[in-house]
């Protein structure tokens, strides 16, 4: 049980912006994707979520290839992303906003427990809420749709650190609930500090797949993973 | 004067019910939909040809023309829906000017010159009020039509505010693709409101006065009343749209009882068509300048 890409190529345009990447996301677990800008890192999330299909390999969620399926059917299988930007729905509430993929209220409840501070505002519409708050939502709407994996692509841009390690925890609890969770992230050393495993992605290549200690202890990797080669 | 004015306001509702609804399928599918009347107009067509040649029940009648427009609008949506799902709102647009001009050339083909005697279902008036030495006349129909314009603002804000069926109507409205991600079903939900405006404009276009021109092309063509009175409520607001429908009819009404103007009754439009644009252009001129 896990969500797999076997050796997916994504082309965009000019050619491939992924090649022949390989990676599970496991139950419970967090993986945590860093890689410089433009390296593909949204273009890798987006062909799990299927905003674009891969033109080879395949994904596969629970022993099923999903591949193919449309965005709304992967939805209902239950993948949630939350992509770049804050995608929240500016003139929904708070409330509304959870309540489009909370299937009952046991589960909108449980959502909403996961930021406190969002009580107050639960009625405002989400245009009117601070960047860190956005994102909340966005995060708790995702978590309210009970997935069972979830890819969150760079939640902290343009978000300060302290605001970004606010969602940390909450990322982690969700892991421990028995989600699966990808994290890309440009704060590469605090998204790392709560993985369990560690890709980093150049040009669209894996150039690094293994434990996240030994890669924030490699200067040089680190270095690498921002910039590039 | 008085009267033709006065009488003036029974087309100013049917604008602003045209303009309401543009209004709505503008936010709601992204798309000026210019077919709007034309779609009415056809289911309009297809149940007076029934009244005529089949001798139907003038209700049955309206009944099946509904169906039709419903349809017809619902066809159009799910083209623009599936062909079109992320394309800017001028291309979606242009897809529903060629549906009116395919309407209109094929309701020609079909119903031929038929095309004089296009009455209301409701032919009598509710109230004289004598004014001035002269009796204005409320007709059925214009208590009908203001209670449905009225029904239909009140309706879809209560459906957009208060029903899950709304709020996924608003998220698409927001952000058509972050919704799709969530797993709301766009498409289907997108040709609902197609098909709901294609039975709702029916609906209004049953007791439509006699007074308005209704060969193909003008009644098609009233969706450009509409699109001012839409216009004079920023394509936003729903209270407004209806107002400045109200004003269009009554204006050509004015204009109408006027000997040496009443050949321009349709410049009405236009012109003020006209005044909105470069008034918001003047806005937009002030907010640059500031
Ligand atoms: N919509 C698009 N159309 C064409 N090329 C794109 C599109 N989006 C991204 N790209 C290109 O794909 C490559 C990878 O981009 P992206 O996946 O956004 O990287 P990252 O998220 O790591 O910054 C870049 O070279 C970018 O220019
Ligand atoms: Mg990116």
């Amino acid at each position: 049980m896990s969500l797999v890409l076997n050796d997916v190529t994504v082309s965009r345009g000019v050619g491939p912006v992924i090649s022949n990447v390989t990676l599970e996301i496991k139950p419970g677990e967090i993986t945590t994707l860093v890689g410089p800008n433009g390296a593909g890192k949204t273009s890798l999330i987006e062909s799990i979520a299927g905003v674009i299909i891969p033109s080879a390999g395949s994904v596969v969620m629970n022993d099923v290839d999903i591949t193919k399926f449309s965005k709304r059917k992967r939805a209902r299988s239950g993948l949630a992303i939350v992509e770049q930007g804050r995608m929240i729905f500016p003139s929904l509430t708070v409330r509304e906003n959870l309540q489009l993929t909370a299937r009952t209220k046991a589960d909108f409840d449980e959502a909403m427990a996961l930021f406190p501070e969002l009580e107050k505002r639960i009625n405002n519409n989400t245009v009117l809420l601070s960047g860190g708050e956005q994102q909340m939502v966005v995060l708790a709407r995702a978590f309210a749709s009970k997935p069972k994996y979830l890819l969150l692509d760079e939640m902290s841009l343009g978000l300060a650190p302290v605001v970004f390690m606010r969602l940390l925890p909450v990322i982690e609890g969700i892991a421990k609930s028995g989600v699966g969770v990808l994290l890309v992230e440009q704060f590469a050393h605090l998204a790392l500090g709560i993985a369990s495993d560690a890709m980093v992605v150049t040009s669209g290549r894996v150039s690094y797949h293994g434990s996240p200690k030994k890669l924030t202890s490699d200067a040089e990797l680190m270095r690498k993973s921002y910039m590039g080669e | 004067m008085l009267v033709t004015t006065f009488a003036g306001l029974t087309p100013g509702v049917f604008y602003g019910i045209i303009g309401i609804l543009l209004t709505l399928m503008s936010q709601l599918t992204r798309t000026v939909n210019f077919s709007q009347m034309a779609v009415g107009m056809f289911g309009g067509y297809v149940g007076m040809t029934m009244i005529q040649k089949l001798k139907v029940d003038m209700w049955l009648a309206a009944f099946v023309g509904l169906i039709i427009a419903a349809a017809l609008s619902g066809i159009i949506g799910w083209i623009i829906a599936t062909w079109l799902p992320n394309a800017q709102i001028a291309t979606r647009s242009a897809v529903t000017v060629a549906a009116l001009l395919l309407i209109v050339s094929v309701s020609s083909v079909l119903f031929g010159a038929n095309h004089s005697n296009f009455k209301p279902l409701l032919q009598t008036n509710v109230a004289e009020i004598p004014v001035a030495g002269v009796k204005l006349f409320v007709s059925q129909n214009l208590v009908v039509l203001l209670l449905f314009a009225l029904v239909i603002i009140i309706g879809s804000s209560l459906l957009l505010k208060r029903t899950m069926f709304g709020v996924r109507l608003r998220a698409i409205s927001d952000r058509q693709a972050a919704a799709e991600l969530i797993g709301v079903n766009v498409k289907v939900l997108n040709v609902g409101v197609w098909v709901v405006s294609g039975a709702l404009i029916s609906i209004a276009i049953s007791f439509m006065p006699n007074t308005i021109s209704n060969d193909y092309i003008s009644f098609s063509l009233l969706v450009i009343a509409g699109s001012a009175a839409a216009l004079v409520g920023s394509f936003k607001n729903l209270w407004l749209a209806l107002l400045g429908g109200v004003i269009i009819g009554v204006l050509q009404g004015f204009v109408a009882s006027l000997p040496a103007f009443a050949a321009y009754k349709e410049w009405v439009t236009f012109i003020l068509i006209l005044v909105f644009l470069l008034w918001n252009q003047r806005k937009e001129v002030w907010d640059v300048a500031r």
